[in-house]
């Protein structure tokens, strides 16, 4: 699975979780709380994100990302180390 | 057979004044639909004249007066367990002693893991009573721990007001022996998960500091694989089925919600809608004080066990999955069995009535105890407490036979029942 594909993965399960963000354009880089989305989703979305691309990691070890794509990178890392 | 351990007896103490905690938010100007999310109606806020020490005894002051003097003298270990320590060297539990009045044949320490430390000091006791080296002994733990942080300025505010709304304070004291009214812990059904994390932290006594992200992942991570270990040890574990109900460690109400939902999507798949209404079920009766106490650390565990003893309807006999997460960090699953029995000795105890009776503080009132004017620091020699920053608080508690801090002398705490 390449990176885009995992950015768009991640972009689905932030529009699933949060749907009151609606039509808004969503972007590699937004940071997912400056889209007003709050801790508890977004640990969701994280945790969605990894079960949709098959991957089980600690979700400690997906910490640190800035912004969406930077998420999406550090995913696609994982999934290509394993 | 393995003999009888757990809980005796247990009460909760949530201070003498509480704060709206949806005034609070309008008041900082927080967004409201954060608010909800936090499943929080009060918080307890610490007077200047009081401590996790007066906290302590006030909370297992109620348990030492309804033993007999035979069953007191069986107390043979003080457990305090706290991430809100005043001394590096003397614990909580000398004080707690001595106010007590319990006698001198006793081990009388502390414990500090972040809000895993009521646990651990649960699981000391439990594991005390089953060595049967001092059979018919008993043990008192008591976790207590306040929130009150050195706020310097406007700025110093600003910063702590993310986790502002849910840091609370109260005491869980805990009798624990072989005749476990409140809770029958299962003996060897227990799993833990523990690892280096910075997630929060008390790198000074009167600072915390933290990355509620990462914090939240370390919880669910801990969740999910100390129950993992739960269910390795115990035959035939299944997390939906096996607890009637559950009582998580709860920094507010949205996160165990967010674990909850964690954990039945990892090990089940679970629809959303089942999710829910699994967790208004099972969890939902646990917060029942914890929304009208916040985050009160290492007793918060005990707090949903009281809370969920005090509003569920319990038909018979059932088992109860708890889960304690302390930062840092180190976790634990265990579970143990309720009964009717334990729940009218709970009901009796009136926690609801005596968190009825605090004073609700006006929003003037909480910025003034903010400032922390009146408050003994860590390392202060000589202090004497004037009692009157908030007059109506302190007339109300006069009569009731509570424990305030007065002062130090040499650094000796002086505390007195008023």
């Amino acid at each position: 699975m390449d990176r885009d594909s995992i950015l768009a993965i991640i972009i689905g399960q932030v529009r699933e979780v949060v749907p009151d963000l609606g039509a808004q354009p969503i972007s590699g880089g937004d940071a997912m709380a400056d889209l007003g989305v709050n801790s508890i989703e977004r640990s969701e979305i994280v945790m969605n994100s990894l079960e949709a691309i098959g991957l089980d990691l600690p979700m400690v070890q997906t910490h640190g990302p800035r912004n969406l794509g930077e998420l999406a990178d550090l995913l696609h890392a994982k999934l290509n180390r394993t | 057979m393995v003999m009888a351990v757990g809980i005796e007896d247990l009460n909760v103490y949530g201070g003498s004044a509480c704060l709206d905690v949806r005034e609070l938010c309008v008041h900082r100007d927080l967004d409201i639909a954060r608010f909800e999310n936090l499943l929080m109606r009060e918080k307890a806020v610490a007077l200047p004249y009081e401590d996790p020490v007066s906290f302590a005894v006030n909370a297992a002051k109620p348990l030492l007066d309804a033993m007999s003097e035979a069953e007191r003298a069986r107390i043979e270990m003080v457990v305090t367990c706290t991430e809100s320590g005043i001394d590096f060297g003397k614990s909580l539990s000398t004080y707690v002693h001595h106010y007590l009045g319990l006698g001198g044949n006793c081990r009388l320490f502390e414990i500090k893991q972040a809000c895993y430390s009521g646990t651990a000091g649960l699981q000391m006791a439990v594991n005390f009573v089953l060595s049967g080296t001092s059979p018919g002994a008993k043990a008192l733990v008591i976790a207590t721990d306040l929130s009150r942080f050195a706020l310097a300025d406007a700025a110093a505010i600003q910063e702590w007001a993310y986790s502002e709304p849910s840091s609370g304070a109260g005491a869980v004291a805990m009798v624990v022996g072989d005749t476990p009214h409140v809770l029958q812990i299962d003996p060897g059904a227990y799993g833990n998960h523990g690892f280096e994390v910075m997630d929060t932290c008390r790198p000074g006594p009167d600072t915390e500091a933290g990355d509620a992200d990462l914090s939240l992942m370390a919880y669910l991570d801990c969740c999910e694989r100390a129950y993992r270990d739960y269910a390795r040890r115990v035959d035939g574990a299944d997390f939906r089925s096996s607890f009637a109900y559950l009582s998580f460690h709860t920094p507010f109400g949205g996160m165990v919600k967010g674990a909850h939902r964690h954990l039945m999507r990892k090990l089940y798949k679970a629809p959303p809608a089942e999710i829910e209404a699994d967790f208004n079920r099972r969890l939902g009766p646990s917060l029942t004080f914890g929304q009208r106490v916040g985050n009160t650390a290492g007793g918060s565990v005990f707090v949903g066990l009281a809370g969920l003893l005090e509003s569920a309807e319990l038909a018979g006999p059932c088992r109860v999955g708890m889960f304690s997460y302390g930062s840092g960090c180190c976790s634990e699953f265990f579970s143990g069995v309720i009964t009717p029995e334990g729940q009218r000795r709970l009901r009796a105890r009136g926690i609801g009535a005596e968190l009825d009776r605090r004073h609700r503080l006006s929003m003037e009132e909480y910025e003034l105890l903010l400032r922390g004017e009146q408050v003994i620091r860590f390392g202060q020699r000589d202090a004497t407490i004037d009692p009157g920053t908030v007059p109506a608080v302190w007339a109300a508690l006069q009569g009731t036979g509570r424990l305030v801090l007065d002062g130090m002398a040499g650094y000796h705490r002086q505390y007195r029942f008023v």
